[in-house]
């Protein structure tokens, strides 16, 4: 449970501090930290059981037929992570409180920062392989909107865009790799997964499968060439790179990697992918770095190089290098968290982060400067700190590879030119900002120490670096150990965390890094300039926007080649394709069309049926023009059809049917009201003959399915419901008790849809008046009479008996043809009887109903009636009747079904009326200033 | 006896609503389709009830009830829109 | 007996019901054909109903009351739609002065 709890905590505590801000701005930081505080605090007792050898597991079943549960694991990475995420989140938080100006909304940030950190904490304790993609995908959102916390500026804008965007493709990409790996395994749970590699890695799957769920990774890790928007994501606060950009979500792609390391690694693809990816990026960031001005973006391709080794280290494949890999997750996370801190304090401090303008800090804040300097020194691998021994491992490791053979030296002087470069950029970033003349410019001036609680934070941070680099073995081993041991997800190899390991050859490099890296920097103007004549404005982000530019241009004219907004031409289209559809299995065919079952003998009756509706049919197309006849010719059709219903013993499709149709007659009298009563021909000949060849194909081939199926012999599910429909539902009427019961949660779907579809269509019409025709298609007046009085007098006595046969529909309807559905009909027909005859101010004088209310209510009713059977301890809506008709209970079984048709009931006046109302509104109030 | 006698409504309902639609066809004005329409619904009721009679079933009296309700508020509703345009205002 | 008499109205009924379509087709303008169906149909629906009451009374499920609510229903509303109709013709006439 506490598991859940750490997750769950920063989720639902982001809504706090934007409430809490109106009780101030260090309200709103206190609740942010407490409720940080509170999840620590919560994680702490499962922490202690890790790290005593415990891994901590719960799972909850949710829908275990599609495999989907919710599974927690607490295990030694994850920890780390926890650790990570939490620590560095509450210092971030405590940053931030001072980082932000009076005009930043403060509440906002803090929730949005929680949000981060309940789905960061979610991947990193997930044991579910979908689960923990839904909470990745949920870092990338949070991310989105924190990036773009300042969205007034079009940078943070473009930035959160493109960090989107990538991140977004990659996750895609995860989702399909996962769903391979799950295909796979069999199986979603990590923990099962993790101790399948052999299986794994020797499935035919295996290749698609690793390229997708890398992609995920690289993507969100920033591997190149997936690696420009993190330096474009910089212009998020400083607080969200600190936290997002350095220590945990950039993260989260080498933590797939170190968390799948058991399941996926040990091939030569993965070294060959993982490892090459990672060592590309550890090189052309590292280069890059050096060249930025922007102190930030130096940081920002800084990082991206460090993934990049982190990710080599996962690549090279060895225990040794998965164990180095942890090692600079941890030691990364502490250094440049600081150093993006630092950063922060700067910009904060001097209005820019060019770093050709800051110079000469050293003098206005030196405690600041001394934090960072002991931070870029870790960066840079400096010996005491901790960078140096996580670089130290990692130049060791180049050493013992063996899979390049003849090219063996590669790696190793790879790795050391990186070095060269991080020392470089490192030096750049100490000697530039804090020394090197005077400040150019600064649009603060002049700068000086922030306010004291500002740098609690990097204190805390650069003093980890110092404790970690001198004494590893008392302050990080215990972490590392089972961090790396979950990584390996088996025994760990030997390892030494001492700083002085002898005069060897890693020691060598990490000496030639240095030295070279000092040398580079005391050339770095001859080499800018190189480096601008060369690579003059090579830039991933412009290529990135035409790309998106590409994508948006096809997109668009794809959209304007098939939708040109002609409905006649999409539903050509679409006809025209169900007819290739419909043909192509016939073309290739030889089975004759009709199938075995002999035709049912024809009596004299259906076939004059049959004669009427098919020529009522016809007259209803030929005279489409002419609107109003055309509906009545439509009435004809429909009132056979409801017969058919009735010859073959359909009596509740019957009375739908027949309810229906004098709906829709109304609606369509309604709409026709607008539109003009004939209609000109517009199409070419031409045109209409295709049109009618393709409706004959249409009609056709409709024709010929139903009868090759009606020929044939075929096995229904309809024996089912009709011999379960008295003993499982407790009601003759098979279509009613489908409907409220076997079925029960479809209708309450449909009739969730149905009041949908009924709000929106007030929503539309609400307020909106049409132009009415003064006179007939004639050219007459209106009839001066509104409301004849034979009408209105005599139709008030059907009310009651309409009424009547409605409720006598819904009564028997669970036994008998009729139910809440049809009642409804009846009832609304019934209504709209009384707007007709009486106008729909006297109607509402004397029925003083809201439809919304009783829409509402009758979807809230069926609703409730399912959820009642929780308090039965059973399954929504079916099983609960089950349970009722249990001994004894048969009526009370009738009477939650009954229950439900009522909802239904109620849905069904309620959205017909307030169609049907709205509808004839839009007349109402013009009808009534015209006085006649 | 009877079952001639329900042979011959049949018939005779069968022959009325040919009848009715081939008014409903001819027209020539709109109230005499509305009229026709009307009828149909009247003869349709006829032909359930006596449906119900032949088959021994009472199942199909709801279906009338219905077409005799339905019925008469179409016919309400095309004429009213013949008067008025509007026909809910 | 009963046969008889049900078989007796089934005939008239369905006699009425041709008469009052046969009117409605042949006779030569709107205000002469809405006496059939208004007259001679409704009556004929009415004699079938009436044999439907005393068929299905006479199964002993006590006494059948359904057709009497459809009965109720059609002379009720008969006069109502065959009112509107005129009115309707009347009114594409241009004679619809109330």
């Amino acid at each position: 449970m506490n598991l859940l709890l750490i997750i769950l905590l920063p989720l639902l505590g982001a809504l706090l501090p934007p409430l809490a801000i109106r009780y101030g701005r260090s309200a709103s930081a206190w609740t942010a930290a407490a409720i940080t505080l509170a999840a620590l605090l919560f994680a702490l007792g499962p922490l202690v059981a890790v790290f005593g050898g415990a891994p901590q597991e719960v799972h909850w079943t949710w829908l275990p037929q599609a495999g989907l549960d919710i599974h927690l694991r607490l295990d030694g990475l994850a920890a780390l992570f926890v650790l990570l995420i939490l620590g560095i989140g509450l210092l971030v938080i405590l940053y931030a409180r001072y980082y932000l100006a009076e005009r930043d909304p403060m509440g906002r940030f803090y929730g949005l920062l929680l949000l981060f950190m309940g789905a960061m904490l979610g991947v990193a304790l997930s044991n579910h392989l979908l689960q923990l993609l839904v909470f990745w995908e949920l870092t990338s959102l949070s991310s989105f909107l924190l990036i773009s916390y300042w969205h007034h500026r079009s940078d943070a804008r473009r930035g959160a865009r493109m960090a989107l965007a990538i991140t977004g493709a990659g996750g895609l990409a995860m989702l399909a790799g996962f769903m391979l790996l799950g295909h796979i395994v069999g199986s979603y749970q990590i923990s099962v997964i993790l101790n399948a590699g052999d299986l794994i890695r020797a499935h035919p799957l295996y290749a698609p499968m690793l390229l997708l769920v890398l992609l995920g990774a690289f993507t969100k890790s920033a591997q190149f060439p997936f690696h420009f928007w993190l330096p474009h994501a910089m212009a998020a606060p400083t607080p969200v790179s600190a936290y997002l950009h350095s220590a945990t979500m950039v993260k989260a792609g080498v933590f797939l990697l170190a968390r799948l390391y058991p399941a996926l690694s040990g091939t030569e693809l993965w070294f060959f992918l993982v490892g090459g990816v990672g060592l590309a990026t550890l090189l052309f960031a590292a280069y890059n770095a050096l060249f930025q001005h922007d102190l930030k973006g130096l940081l920002a391709y800084s990082t991206i190089s460090h993934l990049g080794l982190i990710t080599l280290l996962f690549g090279i494949g060895t225990p040794l290098a998965a164990v180095a890999g942890v090692f600079h997750i941890i030691n990364h996370a502490t250094f440049k968290a600081s150093l993006f801190m630092a950063a922060g304090i700067i910009d904060h401090e001097t209005g820019t982060r060019d770093m050709r303008l800051i110079n000469g800090m050293w003098k206005y804040m030196p405690h600041t400067a001394t934090l960072a300097m002991v931070a870029a020194a870790a960066m840079a691998g400096v010996p005491l700190l901790n960078g140096f021994l996580s670089k130290e491992m990692f130049f060791a490791e180049t050493l013992h590879l063996s899979a390049l053979g003849a090219f063996s030296w590669v790696l190793p002087a790879a790795a050391t030119l990186a070095g060269i470069f991080a020392v470089a950029y490192s030096a750049r970033f100490i000697h530039d900002v804090f020394f090197n003349g005077e400040p150019i410019d600064l649009p603060k001036f002049p700068p000086h120490e922030p306010p004291r609680h500002m740098k609690v934070p990097v204190e805390i941070l650069v003093a980890l670096c110092l404790l970690v680099g001198i004494l590893p073995a008392i302050t990080v081993a215990p972490l590392l150990a089972v961090a790396a041991g979950a990584v390996l997800n088996g025994p760990l190899p030997d390892y030494s965390l001492a700083i002085w390991h002898g005069f060897n050859t890693p020691f060598i490099m990490s000496l030639v890094a240095l030295a070279g890296g000092i040398a580079l920097y005391t050339q770095r103007h001859k080499l800018f300039a190189l480096h601008d004549r060369v690579f003059p404005g090579v830039d991933a982000r412009a290529l990135f926007w035409e790309f998106i530019t590409w994508l948006m241009d096809t997109a668009h004219a794809m959209t304007r080649a098939l939708e040109n907004g002609s409905l006649q031409r999409y539903a050509a289209l679409l006809l025209l394709t169900a007819v290739a559809a419909i043909a192509w299995p016939f073309l290739n065919s030889t089975a004759p069309i009709a199938g075995p079952v002999p035709a049912a003998p024809i009596d004299a009756l259906t076939l004059l049926g049959a004669l009427v509706m098919m020529a009522a049919a016809v007259v209803t197309t030929v005279w489409q023009r002419q609107r109003l006849t055309a509906v009545i010719a439509l009435s004809v059709v429909g009132l056979v059809v409801s017969l058919t219903f009735v010859r073959w013993s359909a009596p509740d499709l019957a009375l739908t049917q027949l309810s229906v149709e004098v709906v829709t007659i109304v609606l369509l009298l309604l709409a026709l009201y607008f539109l003009p009563q004939r209609a000109t021909v517009d199409s070419s000949n031409l045109r209409r003959g295709q049109d009618l060849l393709l409706a004959t194909g249409v009609g056709g081939g409709v024709g010929l399915i139903t009868w090759a199926m009606l020929t044939r012999p075929y096995t229904t599910i309809a024996n089912y419901f009709v011999e379960n429909s008295l003993p499982g539902g407790g009601g003759a009427n098979v279509v009613n008790v489908i409907l409220v019961d076997f079925r029960g949660f479809d209708t309450l779907g449909e009739i969730t849809v149905l009041a949908i579809a009924a709000i929106g269509i007030f929503a539309l019409l609400d307020n909106l008046r049409l132009e009415m025709p003064a006179t007939d298609d004639g050219g007459r007046p209106w009839s001066s009479e509104r409301y004849p009085l034979v009408l209105s007098q005599l139709t008030r006595f059907l009310l009651p008996l309409a009424l009547l046969v409605s409720v006598y529909l819904f009564l028997r309807g669970h036994n008998a043809p009729g139910g809440g559905f049809i009642a409804g009909l009846v009832t609304a027909v019934a209504l709209i009887l009384q707007y007709m005859a009486s106008g729909i101010d006297w109607t509402q004088q004397r029925w003083r109903l809201q439809y919304h209310p009783i829409i509402a209510a009758g979807v809230l009713i069926a609703a409730a009636t399912g959820a009642g059977s929780w308090l039965y301890d059973r399954p929504f809506l079916t099983s609960a009747f089950g349970h009722f008709h249990l001994p004894l209970a048969g009526e009370f079984e009738l009477a939650t079904a009954m229950l439900f048709d009522l909802g239904v009931y109620l849905t069904v006046v309620g959205v017909v009326m307030l169609i049907l109302a709205n509808l004839g509104k839009l007349t109402q109030r013009s009808a009534g200033e015209g006085g006649t | 006896m009877l079952n001639a006698a329900i042979v011959f409504a049949f018939a005779c309902i069968a022959a009325a609503l040919l009848l009715n639609f081939w008014r409903l066809l001819r027209g020539p004005t709109t109230p005499d389709r509305i009229l026709a329409l009307d009828t149909m619904y009247i003869n349709t009721i006829a032909l359930l009830v006596l449906f119900g009679i032949h088959l021994d079933l009472t199942a199909f009296f709801e279906a009338a009830l219905l077409i005799a309700m339905m019925g008469f508020v179409g016919t309400v509703a095309l004429c009213k829109y013949l008067l008025r345009g509007d026909i809910i205002e | 007996m009963l046969d008889t008499l049900i078989a007796l109205f089934l005939v008239i009924g369905g006699a009425f019901a041709l008469i009052g379509s046969i009117g409605l087709a042949r006779l030569p303008d709107l205000f002469m054909r809405l006496h059939g169906p208004t007259k001679a149909t409704t009556l004929g629906v009415g004699g079938i109903l009436i044999a439907s009451v005393l068929h299905f009374s006479s199964r002993g499920d006590g006494l059948s009351l359904h057709e009497l609510l459809v009965t109720l229903f059609l002379f009720i509303t008969a006069p109502i739609s065959a009112y509107l109709i005129a009115r309707a013709m009347l009114h594409l006439r241009g004679d619809d002065k109330p």
